[in-house]
């Protein structure tokens, strides 16, 4: 621990001031070099884009369309799921059991056999 | 008779002091809370344990005395890692991974291997936001200055407010060790008490407006883009800033052995055995250094407050920030993503989606908060590095 007059207060203030300004700093830098690698990243996408032949690059519209309203339709989807989640909204189940009949068919006929025929 | 007699000596129960008393009672506190109320168990766990081991008195696993020698000049162990593995108990081997600043890097390189970064690619101005949530550190260290602490110990306390376990342990070890124990169990309890410092002051620096601001969906990111960013954030950081490049060169060899997909087995390792193993070593070896005589202390106390006002100047700093950026912004954001800019991922981005939702149901921000929180990883890693040249 240190007494109040031992502190040298114009090193403190410094490494303060300029420690953060420095954390803004190199922040920043690396924002510009995000969106300089986002720049040429996508640039080097929309290229093989641009060589595509005709054919697929004039595909029509109708085609595009689709895509475009089964993206919209799973984002509806992912919504209205995270809103329930979030929410705890979901299918309140009856709490009753009821008996239900059996009935003869093809698939339940041993176990009706064993059951409910012994009279 | 006097065999018994001296089995009865050698008793830890006739030994036992009232501070270390003190000290088994908090540990079984902290069990509690992690257990029972599951606050940060994975590593509160180990670090009650450890506490609870190195205060049982006579079992002597592990040697405070021995760590001060190894920091003293004057000292024939002066950083004699050899006295340690000859004289000290378990803990003490243990402890050399965090006096080496071993266990945070390993502990950095699971958490890049578990982060998705796309949401900072799609969104570079995030970064602004997880700078500003820095502010705390820079703000605690001036008052941990005024409250009579050294310089380094100003340094290792403000750097709570980073939010970022492993950060403050690497910087502490490096600056100020002899209080590892206190701003260790400091930075992880405030992290997970997240969800309770974060939202009062959250709502009280937003308007009901701002806080149902909808921000627009974030652009795909492309997987070279993914690849490429581990590798220019390591060089560029590393080159500026040499000490943040053992936090940084983990996080992102983690992320990328994640993203670019070649080494599958690796990833898994780095996310799962590596860091289950580290967490271990780490928690119970931290904890080890809450001994009674360097945790029951004055300064302890001014340490847990200390955190929690560089905890809620860092929540400020991110928000107020976010502010700004709309006077300035045609695109709107939603101030509560400044707030995610303290680490604590991915806790402190819950907090905001959650706050958010209160306003507007129908208002997802998580992923928006995302880019915030992971670049306050980066921000609090630059903070220790600049510290660490600074005071080092």
């Amino acid at each position: 621990m240190m007494t109040p007059l031992a502190i040298n207060w114009s090193h403190v203030w410094l490494v303060t001031g300029l420690g953060f300004c420095m954390v803004i700093a190199l922040l920043v830098v690396l924002i510009f070099i995000l969106k300089l690698l986002g720049a040429v990243v996508s640039s080097a996408v929309k290229d093989p884009k641009a060589a595509q032949p005709k054919a697929i690059a004039q595909a029509p519209a109708a085609q595009a369309a689709p895509a475009a309203a089964s993206a919209d339709d799973d984002l509806a989807a992912i919504a209205m799921a995270l809103h329930l989640y979030f929410n705890g909204v979901h299918d309140v189940e009856p709490t009753e059991i009821h008996i239900k009949r059996v009935e003869r068919s093809g698939w339940n006929s041993k176990l009706y056999g064993m059951n409910n025929l012994h009279r | 008779m006097g065999d018994i007699l001296e089995f009865f000596e050698q008793m830890g129960f006739m030994n036992i002091t009232i501070q270390q008393g003190i000290m088994l009672l908090l540990s079984f506190f902290l069990l509690y809370l992690a257990i029972k109320k599951q606050y940060e168990p994975l590593l509160l766990l180990p670090i009650a344990f450890g506490m609870l081991l190195t205060n049982l008195p006579g079992a002597g696993m592990y040697h405070s005395e021995l760590w001060t020698a190894f920091l003293d000049a004057n000292s024939p162990a002066y950083h004699s890692y050899g006295t340690i593995m000859r004289e000290g108990g378990l803990l003490d081997i243990l402890y050399i991974g965090v006096k080496a600043g071993v266990y945070p890097c390993l502990i950095f390189m699971g958490v890049g291997a578990m982060t998705d970064f796309g949401p900072l690619i799609a969104n570079p101005k995030s970064l602004l936001l997880g700078a500003a949530a820095q502010l705390g550190i820079f703000l605690t260290f001036l008052a941990a200055n005024s409250m009579g602490f050294t310089e380094a110990q100003a340094g290792s306390i403000g750097i709570i407010g980073g939010a970022d376990g492993p950060t403050s342990i690497f910087l502490t070890s490096k600056l100020a060790p002899e209080l590892l124990g206190p701003i260790a169990i400091a930075a992880y309890s405030y992290m997970a008490l997240v969800p309770v410092i974060q939202p009062p002051i959250m709502r009280a620096l937003t308007t009901k407006k701002e806080r149902a601001i909808k921000m627009s969906q974030l652009r795909p990111v492309s997987k070279t883009e993914k690849i490429i960013f581990p590798i220019a954030i390591t060089t560029i950081v590393a080159l500026i800033l040499p000490d943040a490049a053992p936090l940084i060169g983990c996080l992102m060899l983690g992320n990328l052995a994640k993203e670019c997909g070649v080494v599958d087995r690796l990833s898994k390792t780095m996310q799962n055995e590596l860091m289950n193993i580290v967490v271990i070593f780490l928690g119970l070896t931290v904890g080890a250094t809450a001994t009674a005589s360097s945790f029951l202390d004055w300064s302890t106390i001014k340490i847990m407050v200390m955190g929690v006002v560089a905890f809620g100047c860092g929540t400020a700093g991110g928000i107020l920030l976010a502010k700004l950026m709309n006077v300035f912004s045609k695109e709107k954001i939603n101030p509560l993503i400044g707030s995610a800019g303290v680490s604590a991922v991915p806790m402190a981005a819950r907090v905001s989606q959650q706050v958010g939702q209160e306003e507007n149901p129908s208002n997802f921000l998580l992923m928006h908060a995302m880019g915030p929180n992971v670049a306050g990883v980066i921000g609090s890693a630059v903070a220790a590095g600049i510290l660490l040249t600074m005071l080092g």
